[in-house]
């Protein structure tokens, strides 16, 4: 994978974008300074999918292998108000018609909809980002999957920590 | 568009700043000719899951965008397909190679059979 030489810079003006359309963008990003669960590492390694979760990436991508990389994902590890949750997908796979990033899957662990949206893209956009705000019912792993026009699965994934339950 | 507009677990009770289905497509102010443009879109939408409650206890059907499709010069570059997990007020931001002078259209439709579009104009200078 590719070294990211100005993703700060990216994620930056990613977040900066969002705050100006809704006060929700600066309310996470003050949160970020709150202290965590003691013991709980953010962003642990263990993002092995639960059950649930297995099903539902069987059931849309088949046995075809998923693997990490090419997908950075900027979510914040603390989001005080599940309501609303921005995050940002990027990917650095070529754009192109011979090969290019054809979708963008968001799926939360611990969501009624475990597969929350899917983001279709063709080589006319130049590059493959998503910017967005979810729901998310409680703490929960985040997973950013990008599937290629030659049907490769990429992925990144984050935990959060979510205090107020935005999905009922 | 403030977070506290807040009826999607009924306890809120003020209306929303915008009218459902009030869309907004925001790009750069100067575009040079096949550059790559950040597309911003927004549109006034409850997004009620269907699992929600009114203070009174009766149950908010589900209403929510189902699918957003983009066309840009009449060709779609990208399609969206969305479930009650996007927040609110849902927000877009995606990149667009401006190779062209043409209309960048949006289209978001609902699970109630609402259809809402917004198109711009996508010039250099």
């Amino acid at each position: 994978m590719r070294e990211h030489p100005d993703l700060s810079r990216r994620s930056f003006v990613a977040r900066v974008a969002s705050g100006a359309l809704a006060v929700a963008g600066l309310a996470a990003g003050a949160a970020e300074a709150l202290a965590r669960p003691a013991g709980i590492a953010p962003g642990a390694d263990d993002d092995e999918p639960p059950e649930q979760v297995k099903r539902v990436l069987e059931a849309r991508f088949g046995k075809r292998p998923l693997r990490k990389g090419h997908v950075q994902l900027d979510i914040p590890s603390d989001a005080p108000d599940g309501r609303t949750v921005p995050l940002f997908i990027e990917s650095d796979l070529p754009m192109t018609p011979d090969e290019y990033v054809k979708g963008v899957h968001i799926l939360v662990d611990h969501n009624p909809d475990i597969h929350l949206a899917e983001y279709r893209l063709t080589p006319a956009l130049g590059a493959a980002s998503i910017d967005t705000r979810i729901k998310m019912r409680r703490t929960s792993y985040v997973r950013a999957i990008v599937e290629t026009s030659r049907g490769e699965l990429w992925y990144a994934a984050s935990k959060v920590f979510v205090t107020l339950n935005g999905c009922g | 568009m403030t977070n506290d507009a807040n009826d999607a677990n009924g306890r809120g009770g003020r209306a929303p700043a915008a009218e459902l289905g009030d869309a907004r497509i925001l790009l750069p102010e100067r575009i040079e000719q096949g550059s790559l443009v950040h597309v911003r879109a927004l549109l006034s939408h409850p997004m009620h899951t269907g699992l929600f409650r009114t203070a009174k206890g009766e149950p908010i059907p589900s209403h929510f965008v189902k699918r957003v499709t983009v066309t840009y010069g009449g060709e779609e570059v990208a399609a969206f397909d969305w479930t009650s997990g996007v927040s609110r007020d849902p927000y877009v931001a995606f990149p667009l190679r401006a190779t062209r002078e043409a209309p960048l259209a949006i289209t978001w439709s609902d699970n109630r059979g609402g259809v809402y579009t917004q198109s711009v104009d996508v010039t250099f200078g």
